[in-house]
């Protein structure tokens, strides 16, 4: 419920004028709609000061012993009135109904667009879910806020014209029923505190209380595998009685707002009997007359009360607004330089006979680069290397050493500070980003996928394949038994992010989705977790599928991996330390013979071997 | 209370169950909400008194309204009586606010107490329920249901109800005084009220698909925006943000028309329009019995200024009754869960001895769903006391699904499972799976001392007895070298442990329960050599002395267990110990022969360190590329 609510980074104050006018940009396209519907609120509120004078008039009819004709008369003119009252808010509904829901689906269309093209940096700062929530739910409180605004005019307007015709009838009452006002809206301020104050100190032991309740609701299972089920039962108990203890206190502070709002008006009327009675007694007004302030003080109290316990709701849009805004107006770090003389990005070439034009050759070089992340410590200084088209390359090294750094460098993911960053000789700047990307192939180390079949996500880079080529293209990783496992072959759903497939069969997918698209370059992150050794061996045909035909950058953790690369890299704060194959580095017993002691040596037959020995003895 | 209607909460098996003097009705979710309401009489009692105080004592006020009209038109004026009548509104006012807050408090407490109580009778269920429920159930759900819905009923009572009866309450006043002004004067409110319920329903039923229809639009929308958003380095990567974005405008699209239909419904409110004829129409009639000198000035204004009451039904309705029905799909929720049935019971009084370990399992087919293929079809194995069993295979394999067969989660639908013996359907619940503990893949801690997680089965141990079931799960060094040690608090508010850690906490649960039958679900990985090492040592050590189920992924312990079961597809598809398997299954081999070594290229350098029959399957590999 308060997701988003937190402020971010990327969060700027904008005055009130400037929120004013973005607001009035999006309602700009509508200036006709929003005309028309001024003038129906016009005509509501000339209605609603236009009954109560009509019933005013009818009692002081009362006096004057009428003729039946006059009363019919009347009443009939009230009717129409009522009916023409109704249809104009008919009107009115439907028209605010549209406009928000225009306006704010402009305003999310826009938030999305925004969005999706910031940059990664963006979205490894900030959570997704906070960044949905501005999408979504902030727009969402902005759409109520703005039909709550627009009651709150009408009803102000009628309010504000009341009191005109009220004063020129009598100012005395006037003021009588204005004195009030200050008393109403102190009241209405006094309860939006005590309930503040309520409802945060309450919100803080609810939150605390409900995650006590979401752990006895998932420790059942344990409870039940220790034969627990009394105990875990005593502590929920426990924990339901102070739930309900803290909800009832806060329900009983907040049962009291409408009886004392009530008594107020009460008291109001008491006020407005006695001293419009006397007046009347005295001629000053007519009978009619001080029942007309009678009945005005109903459309005085509802307003008035409004404003008072709306007053945070409102300003709770403003700041919604300033989210969302900020939310488009981040800015990205990424910027490609524009080219003066436009020339196809990235010159066609047709690769080995199957006629898809396969544009980079593959080959990537770093010059002297340097980057941090945002005002962080420096990653890479002066970092040089040179991938050659077609080599596979495996970056290993303890945690910050800069292995993903490089790696986001690459996919253009972030924006690097010095030196210059070369991909088949060419600047990276310098790309057409989107024709950059789709030349590379990526899975990181959750593969991501998306709520759609197995078939759909692999083409998901290359929406244009045809099943059978898709089927083709799976086939080709292990004999395709991997997609017999699969519950309902590549047309299985494959649920949300995935979960209804094992974490080794989201790779075989993004594995599979990277084959389908054939990049020159690849780009692997990959997964910690282990998988089951029969997985484990279709995973690592797919990768040598792979390997053989694009350059490719690899994050290894797997034994299997660093074996089958043609170049290891060895990182220490940003730095290359040791490079070679497997074996050359292993003879050296250098840096990285150390780190296979740390994180390879395990995966190793010979270190099962070595503990078989060990447990045996 | 009346209990043993048919389906009341003691008719379904249960294996767990509290003695209460309270007895819901679980036939429908009205009547269900209804038994829980009945409970508290007192407070109902207290509603009733407060909505009709509140309603008469807003009725009243135009009643003194129109006396003081008359004392001020009388010849000569009655000020005595208009200052009277002032200090009797005041006076009526401030009672009929204190009643209000009686009714307000009545249906608080009603409504905090259900909240409670159906929390308290959902979770005895949910407890009450069999594993294999627990195993199909997803916990978000569990848990949105013991939260929102939960407290949705409460707001069904408070606001919901109680401004339901409230309500109706200023429908019946006019009704009343009105006749007793004037006998006529009963004709104007009672079309109200007809016309009023007649609009009110039609209201209600064009209502519920609208709003329902933009709450999908909008979690549809919801779920495609969470989607893009995390799955952006796939569409970055693959540089699809147009796809993306033309996606997103879509629902955005679907969303505006629902929202659009939802505020046409909404515009079309006919009571309002009601109430305004109704108002037009009493001052017609009043005026025309005052016309004909049957009532007073004074009762002219008492009669519009009753009728005028009606606005609070008018637009309560506009809130109360969508509040109602929403609380009401929550109760049908609720209900859903607690009223699944559970197969398993706890078969009191079966077999109860001390198991020794023997573990046969007989020709078992089992599926879930009859649809589908079975997730284990015509298993026979037959494993002795203190064995150790790794169970291998790829995912979907049936490997957890067997496990679950001996503990009962799941009963067989073809062949049976015996424990020393006995089929497991005839041994006593408790007794059996007393004698069996799981380690599950992903290991629940609770948000207490590390202490406190290891004892969880055994609440007597001693703080010497822990620590001994630490060190033999090599747990005992990370545990100590946080400050707290022992008592250090995990989870949410505490330490965030590794899961290893975790891994090895739950190991020495094991250790401390000592249970005779153990099932181990292996399947995280250690990141570095020594963790793993750690890891590897606690659980050979916690197999020794009982028969033990591994599903596992790690080389060692397929190599030292007794008993290697290789499942495909449901189906044992090899059998042995690791030397036999090497010697007679080929699958075997080939995955489990120096699985490590298998170079990509058969050129590089690598192949030197790899043995031959894993080089030529990599060969074979690159063949077919």
């Amino acid at each position: 419920m308060f997701m988003g609510l937190a402020a971010e980074k990327y969060d700027r104050q904008y005055s009130d004028r400037q929120l004013l006018r973005r607001m009035a940009e999006y309602f700009a396209p509508y200036r006709g709609r929003l005309i028309r519907l001024v003038l129906v609120i016009l005509a509501i509120t000339a209605i609603g000061l236009a009954s109560p004078l009509l019933i005013a008039r009818g009692i002081d009819l009362v006096g004057a012993q009428p003729h039946v004709g006059a009363i019919v008369a009347l009443c009939i003119g009230l009717l129409a009135l009522s009916v023409v009252n109704w249809l104009c808010n008919l009107m009115r509904r439907r028209m605010t109904a549209r406009l928000i829901a225009d306006v704010i689906g402009q305003m999310r269309n826009d938030a999305f667009r925004a969005t999706i093209h910031h940059d990664m940096a963006f979205f490894d700062e900030f959570q997704s879910g906070k960044v949905i929530a501005r999408i979504t739910n902030d727009t969402q409180e902005l759409a109520q806020v703005t039909v709550l605004i627009s009651d709150l005019i009408s009803q102000f307007t009628v309010l504000l014209v009341l009191i005109v015709a009220l004063f020129t009838i009598s100012w005395q009452l006037t003021l009588a029923l204005l004195v009030m006002a200050p008393l109403v809206v102190f009241l209405g301020w006094a309860f939006r505190r005590v309930a503040r104050m309520v409802t945060r100190s309450g919100f803080r032991v609810i939150a605390e209380v409900n995650s006590a309740i979401q752990e006895a609701v998932a420790g059942i299972r344990v409870a039940k595998t220790f034969r627990q089920e009394r105990a875990i039962y005593d502590r929920f108990r426990q924990i339901n009685r102070r739930s309900y203890e803290v909800n009832l206190r806060r329900g009983f502070v907040l049962s009291n707002v409408f009886p004392t709002l009530n008594a107020m008006a009460g008291l109001g009327t008491a006020v407005m009997t006695y001293v419009g009675g006397l007046a009347a007694v005295g001629g000053a007004v007519s009978v009619g007359a001080w029942y007309l302030f009678l009945v005005s003080l109903e459309q005085f109290w509802f307003p008035m009360t409004n404003i008072a316990s709306f007053w945070s709701q409102i300003q709770g849009g403003l700041s919604a607004c300033e989210r969302i805004f900020a939310l488009i107006d981040a800015e990205s770090s990424v910027k490609q330089i524009e080219q003066p003389h436009a020339q196809p990005t990235i010159q066609p070439r047709v690769a080995n006979g199957d006629g898809r034009p396969l544009a980079l050759r593959g080959e990537i070089e770093f010059r002297g680069v340097d980057f941090r992340y945002n005002d962080q410590q420096q990653v890479l200084r002066n970092f040089s290397l040179r991938i050659a088209p077609g080599e596979s390359v495996a970056l290993v090294g303890h945690t910050g050493a800069g292995k993903s750094s490089i790696i986001k460098l690459i996919t253009r993911f972030y924006e690097f500070q010095g030196g210059q960053i070369l991909v088949d000789g060419r600047d990276i700047r310098t790309f057409d980003l989107a024709e950059y990307r789709r030349q590379l192939g990526l899975v990181s180390q959750t593969p991501f996928l998306f709520n759609d079949t197995v078939m759909n996500n692999i083409r998901y880079a290359r929406p244009d394949l045809s099943d059978a080529a898709v089927e083709a293209v799976a086939r080709r990783i292990g004999d395709g038994e991997w997609i017999e496992a699969l519950p309902n072959g590549l047309h299985t759903q494959v649920g949300e992010r995935g979960q209804h497939l094992s974490m080794g069969q989201r790779q075989l997918v993004a594995l599979a989705r990277v084959l389908a698209q054939r990049p020159p370059i690849f780009i692997l992150d990959e997964a910690t977790a282990s998988v089951d050794p029969f997985t484990e061996r279709q995973i690592q045909a797919a990768l040598n599928l792979i390997l053989a035909n694009s350059t490719s950058i690899l994050i290894a953790h797997r034994l299997s991996t660093v074996k089958s690369v043609d170049r290891i890299i060895v990182l220490d704060r940003g730095k290359i330390i040791e490079e070679g194959d497997h074996a050359t580095l292993m003879a050296r017993s250098g840096h990285y013979a150390m780190l296979y002691d740390t994180y390879f040596r395990h995966q190793s037959a010979d270190f099962n071997a070595e503990l078989y020995q060990k447990l045996k003895a | 209370m009346k209990p043993a209607t048919p389906a009341s909460s003691r008719s379904t098996t249960s294996e767990f169950s509290v003695e209460r003097e309270w007895h819901s009705d679980r036939r429908s979710p009205a009547r269900w909400v209804f038994s829980h309401i009945w409970r508290y009489k007192l407070y109902i009692v207290g509603i009733l008194i407060g909505s009709l105080g509140n309603a008469g004592g807003g009725a009243v006020m135009p009643l003194l309204v129109g006396r003081a009209f008359d004392a001020v038109v009388a010849r000569p004026p009655d000020i005595a009586t208009l200052g009277l009548m002032a200090v009797l509104i005041v006076a009526s006012q401030i009672a009929r606010a204190i009643l209000q807050l009686g009714r307000n408090f009545s249906s608080e407490i009603i409504g905090q107490r259900i909240e409670r109580d159906a929390r308290d009778e959902l979770y005895t269920s949910l407890i009450g329920k069999s594993m294999s429920f627990h195993d199909r159930q997803s916990i978000g759900d569990i848990m949105a249901r013991a939260t929102n819905d939960v407290r949705e009923v409460n707001l069904l009572m408070n606001p919901g109800i109680n401004l339901v009866v409230g309500s109706a309450a200023f429908l019946i006043f006019p009704l009343i005084i009105g006749p007793r002004i004037h006998p006529q004067l009963i004709l104007v409110p009672l079309f109200y009220v007809v016309a009023y319920v007649i609009a009110v329903a039609y209201y209600l039923r064009k209502l519920a698909p609208a709003t329902e229809r933009v709450r999908r639009a909008f979690g549809r929308m919801n779920a495609t925006l969470a989607e893009s958003i995390e799955g952006i380095e796939t569409v970055k990567g693959a540089a699809q943000e147009a796809r993306e974005i033309a996606r997103f405008r879509g629902m955005v699209d679907a969303w505006r028309a629902a929202a659009v239909g939802q505020g046409d419904v909404e515009s079309l409110y006919l009571p309002s329009l009601i109430l305004g004829v109704t108002m037009a129409l009493g001052l017609l009639h009043s005026l025309l019995l005052y016309h004909a000198g049957a009532i007073t000035v004074g009762e002219v204004v008492a009669y519009n200024g009753v009728l005028m009451f009606l606005q609070f039904p008018t637009f309560a309705t506009q809130f109360a009754y969508p509040q109602v029905s929403s609380g009401l799909a929550s109760a049908r929720r609720i209900l859903e869960l607690m009223n699944a049935e559970t197969s398993l019971d706890e078969n009191k009084g079966g077999y109860a001895g001390r198991i020794r370990g023997d573990v046969e399992f007989d020709h078992v087919t089992f599926s879930y769903d009859s649809d589908e293929r079975p997730a284990l079809q015509d298993v026979t194995i037959s494993v002795k006391a203190g064995q150790t069993v790794a169970i291998v295979g790829q995912t979907g394999a049936g490997k957890s699904t067997l496990t679950k067969m001996i503990n009962r989660i799941y009963d067989v639908d073809a062949g049976c499972v015996r424990v020393d013996g006995v089929d497991v359907r005839d041994w006593d619940l408790d007794a059996l799976r007393r004698q069996i503990s799981t380690i599950e893949q992903d290991v629940f801690l609770f948000s207490r001392t590390i202490a406190e997680n290891i004892k969880f089965g055994c609440p007597d141990a001693t703080q010497e007895e822990i620590e001994r079931a630490a060190r033999a799960a090599q747990a005992h060094d990370f545990i100590v070298s946080f400050k707290d040690g022992y008592n250090t608090v995990v989870g949410e508010r505490g330490v965030t442990l590794s899961g290893g850690q975790r891994q090895r906490i739950a190991i020495a649960r094991a250790f401390l329960a000592d249970p005779r039958i153990l099932i181990l679900d292996d399947s995280t990985s250690a990141i570095d050599s020594a963790t793993e090492d750690l890891i590897q040592q606690a659980m050979f050590r916690v197999a020794q002395g009982r028969t033990t189920f591994l599903i596992t992924h790690r080389l060692s312990q397929i190599r030292w267990a007794d008993l290697i079961v290789v499942l495909k597809q449901g189906r044992v598809v090899a059998c042995g110990s690791h030397e036999v398997l090497m010697r007679t299954s080929k699958d075997y081999r080939a995955i489990f022969a120096g699985d490590d070594e298998r170079p990509r290229k058969p050129d590089a350098r690598a192949s030197s360190l790899a043995d031959a029959p894993a080089a030529q399957d990599a060969r074979q590999l690159d063949h077919r590329e």
